[in-house]
């Protein structure tokens, strides 16, 4: 059977890289970090890849406004191939800065629409948040997540954050709504017993305790926590894990690649 | 030469201002109500008007939380009747990384033009304040006196 080939894309400052390769290697997928001035060169060569992610990190410094910068040159540069990319139901995944990127250049919520409808602006609390959250596995009537990523997931997991700017806020109700009546909400922040919660467990003070979005066919995923750093239970604080072994983040990177193969 | 200024829209938390807010309150200055926070770049070399409302626009703001004020050389706009404004600034020889990155991004648009960037930032601070505390409050909070100067604005001061 043909691996599934990942792609991550790296620029200055991206530092979640290594952490989203191993995961994604741990799950059974063959995955390379390209910088974006390779990718550049050959961008028609992402199309040769099943799964794309933007990972973690503080791109170009965070300069301007997190993941700003590169949501720029992506979506100017090569916005076209990446929107064929998405539009081919191949996972595509943005993590903590990745996300950033994502909602910044519109391709989340609506890979169709491509425009920016929603942010990802200052935590409330006007500083860095880094701790363990508890997070809501958003799952229709019949108990299946939307999103592809977040399949087979238990109601509630904990992941950890780690970013300033990480409040989900939409352009206007008619965004939020759609996302409600899509079921594109992913993530939300929560309490341990999964009820609504605030500050601190909410940690950025995001509008409906938002954590995670997809688009509305679930290929497209995007999310402040970090997957990537739970692969394993030795991890987690606690060392809590499943199967005595694994963490949550493991489920959501398999997940991307038993959909590639089917 | 274009000088830029983002402010977070009246409808949106300004998270920053009310950190500075939180901070300024604990050193003790209590006549302080408000605090609004701005980033501020100034843009010089061969750019037209338009282009400096595209770099505004595209780059420089999130269309989402944001708007921006754009003033050019020897234009005077009427101060915020606030209180009182910190602006501070790199002083020269400071390597500015934010202005380099600004740079390549203005490329990434597409305008391909020699320009020279400088960042800095505004604090609008609501209340009656005199200059000794607007001095006290740059030198203990908002500057790192070592590699930035500021400038204050008492509109309060004006105002009399």
């Amino acid at each position: 059977m043909k691996k599934v080939k990942a792609l991550i894309l790296t620029t200055a400052g991206t530092n979640c890289d290594y952490e989203s390769q191993a995961a994604l290697q741990l799950c059974g997928a063959s995955a390379d970090r390209v910088h974006i001035n390779v990718l550049l060169e050959k961008k028609d060569e992402i199309l040769n890849y099943d799964i794309l992610v933007f990972p973690g990190g503080f791109s170009y410094g965070d300069d301007i406004a997190s993941g700003k910068i590169l949501a720029n040159e992506v979506k100017n540069k090569m916005g076209g191939v990446l929107q064929k990319f998405a539009l081919s139901k191949r996972p595509v995944i943005g993590i903590c800065n990745g996300f950033q990127v994502l909602v910044k250049m519109g391709l989340l919520p609506s890979v169709r629409e491509f425009c920016q409808t929603s942010t990802l602006s200052y935590n409330d609390s006007g500083k860095f948040e880094c701790r363990w959250v508890y997070l809501k596995t958003m799952k229709n009537i019949d108990g299946v997540s939307k999103c592809l990523w977040t399949r087979n997931l238990p109601e509630i997991i904990s992941l950890p954050v780690a970013h300033g700017e990480g409040k989900f806020i939409v352009r206007d109700k008619d965004i939020l709504d759609m996302l409600k009546n899509n079921e594109q909400i992913a993530f939300k922040y929560c309490s341990k017993d999964g009820s609504e919660a605030d500050y601190p467990l909410n940690p950025n003070g995001s509008i409906e305790q938002i954590a995670g979005i997809s688009n509305d066919f679930g290929n497209v995923f995007g999310l402040m926590p970090h997957p990537e750093r739970y692969v394993f239970a030795l991890q987690h604080p606690a060392r809590q894990g499943y199967d005595g072994k694994f963490g949550w983040g493991k489920i959501i990177f398999q997940n991307a690649v038993d959909y590639v193969k089917g | 030469m274009y000088k830029i200024e983002i402010k977070t829209k009246e409808n949106f938390r300004d998270a920053r201002g009310e950190y500075y807010l939180y901070e300024i309150i604990s050193m003790g200055f209590d006549n302080v109500k408000k605090v609004k926070y701005c980033p501020l770049y100034i843009i010089k070399g061969d750019i037209s008007d338009g282009e400096a409302e595209i770099i505004a626009r595209q780059l420089l703001i999130d269309e989402i939380t944001e708007d921006y004020s754009i003033k050019k050389e020897n234009e005077i706009l009427s101060p915020i009747k606030v209180g009182g404004a910190i602006e501070v600034w790199y002083k020269k020889g400071v390597t500015d990384t934010v202005a380099q990155s600004v740079q390549k991004a203005v490329k990434d648009l597409g305008i391909d033009k020699k320009i020279e960037v400088n960042t800095g930032h505004k604090y609008y601070l609501f209340g009656d304040i005199s200059d000794e505390d607007l001095a006290l409050m740059a030198e203990k909070l908002f500057a790192n006196t070592l590699i930035q100067g500021y400038e204050i604005e008492n509109h309060a001061l004006q105002r009399n």
